[in-house]
């Protein structure tokens, strides 16, 4: 990963060096080891400071639609989720293909710092190297091997696909597509199996948690709206109110239903949400469904296939004519 | 339980239900089902929306909260659309909606959709008469209560 991180770092220095580029959207480290957050790098000076490692889990994409606005031309580094979230800004008009620069980097899937903390792996840890499938921990007593699957977020380990699907120009080797050890609608199914009283508690449990701080929000790259419901004082649904449990269940609902049919299912709503919301289920209950009654479809493959919920077929499954009565057959 | 509380819920339940109508087909069905002297339950209170497709899953959400036991969103049968497309679409994002009420824990028969023509006067009271005793079966709808609503 060293030697891909050297010619990333390598690509973009050349890229701002040369002015094929005005702007540069990839990683820098952050206070710790484990913490990698996203940069803009403007000159090719700065570009030192550029990273790719096992931590680079953050999208790049959605901050394009601000950049690309204001006429930049921006490189970016686009992981296989983070491809997903280009194509499907692009289908939503949010961005312009012509004023992008896509490194594609195949991914072999992030880790997950809460595993390592869990996993009591996390103390005196300085530095994390990494080759293949092998995490090397270097901490103040040397180094420590681990295997990285056991290690990466869930979202990566039932990743479908790990290199991207549209790019520039690719800066390694693709990825193999790991095989899960578990359908990504497992838990899903889980869920609509139980009663609706279990389901309702589990998801009010859930719910409970909410701080309502929008980072669920402001991290998908489907809802890329400038004027959102939830910014509106009037709406009612603004902020939260502690003693109302129904204003977060609106939230969530809401904020799963704008983006239905547009969800890439790159799982960063629940990551980053603060209080452990599994936000990812309610997408994909949704993608399920639209699998399920509209055929397949995956958001972001493909720009030019028009959303589910942006079309309709004459012939549509009806789970409404329960009378069968008039109306044209 | 507070007293207060108890003794209200022991007091008959009448449900409320919201029904969402179409201007060209619903809500002349049910101006036909009142002229032709069809019975249906009073709790039924109906808005009038341009297109079955104009009802936006907040709406439905925001019934619930503030009292209602039961949303019904009626419209055009498929392909009798005045607007041609709209309740093509309507169906796909409620039947999504449906299912995800569902997944959430909310009983599936408290939220109907429905096709009612403007000459289906009778199918529009056997339609909310279907509701309200579906709902009453249920009782009054408290996951999804805005608490500070007070009936």
């Amino acid at each position: 990963m060293e030697k891909i991180a050297a010619a990333v770092r390598e690509r973009a220095k050349r890229a701002l060096a040369t002015g094929e580029v005005d702007r540069v959207f990839a990683w820098k480290r952050g206070e710790f080891w484990y913490d990698v957050t996203p940069a803009v790098f403007e000159t090719a000076d700065e570009t030192d400071e550029l990273l790719w490692d096992s931590f680079c889990v953050a999208n790049l994409s959605k901050y394009l639609t601000g950049a690309v606005r204001q006429g930049f031309k921006v490189g970016v580094f686009v992981k296989g989720c983070d491809a997903l979230a280009f194509n499907q800004l692009l289908q939503d008009n949010r961005i312009s293909r012509e004023n992008v620069r896509l490194f594609g980097l195949p991914c072999p899937g992030m880790v997950d710092p809460e595993k390592l903390k869990k996993a009591k792996r996390y103390r005196g840890v300085r530095a994390v190297a990494r080759a293949g499938d092998v995490l090397a921990l270097q901490g103040k007593h040397g180094e420590q091997q681990v295997e990285a699957p056991a290690y990466l977020y869930d979202k990566c380990l039932v990743c479908r696909h790990p290199n991207p699907v549209v790019y520039d120009e690719l800066l390694a080797e693709p990825q193999p597509v790991r095989t899960p050890d578990s359908d990504r609608f497992a838990l899903v199914n889980e869920l609509e199996a139980m009663s609706a009283e279990e389901k309702f508690l589990f998801w009010q449990e859930q719910f409970d948690k909410c701080i309502r701080c929008n980072a669920c929000r402001n991290i998908c790259p489907a809802c890329s709206c400038e004027k959102c419901i939830f910014d509106n004082g009037e709406s009612g649904v603004a902020a939260k109110a502690n003693a109302d449990s129904c204003e977060e269940q609106f939230f969530h609902l809401i904020r799963a239903y704008h983006v239905a049919g547009r969800c890439v299912d790159c799982g960063e709503c629940s990551r980053v949400c603060p209080a452990g919301i599994p936000l990812h289920l309610l997408n994909r209950k949704i993608i399920k469904d639209i699998q399920a009654i509209y055929g397949d479809y995956e958001a972001g493959l493909d720009p030019n296939v028009p959303a589910p919920l942006a079309t309709y077929r004459l012939d549509d499954a009806d789970p409404f004519d329960g009378h069968q009565k008039g109306g044209k057959k | 339980m507070l007293l207060e509380e108890k003794t209200s819920q022991e007091q008959a339940f009448e449900p409320l239900i919201v029904a969402f109508c179409c201007n060209w087909c619903s809500y002349a069905g049910a101006d036909l089902a009142g002229t032709s002297r069809l019975q249906y339950p009073a709790n039924v209170k109906i808005i009038k929306v341009p297109c079955s497709c104009r009802v936006n899953p907040n709406f439905v959400l925001r019934a619930f909260q503030k009292g209602a036991d039961g949303v019904v969103i009626a419209g055009c049968h498929p392909g009798d659309c005045h607007y041609s497309t709209g309740n093509y679409f309507t169906r796909r994002r409620f039947t999504l909606l449906m299912n995800m009420l569902d997944f959430i824990g909310i009983e599936k028969e408290r939220f109907t959709v429905d096709w009612i023509s403007a000459a289906e006067g009778s199918k529009f009271a056997a339609v909310m008469n279907g509701v309200l005793e579906k709902v009453h079966k249920l009782g009054p709808n408290r996951k999804m209560r805005d608490k500070r609503w007070k009936r």
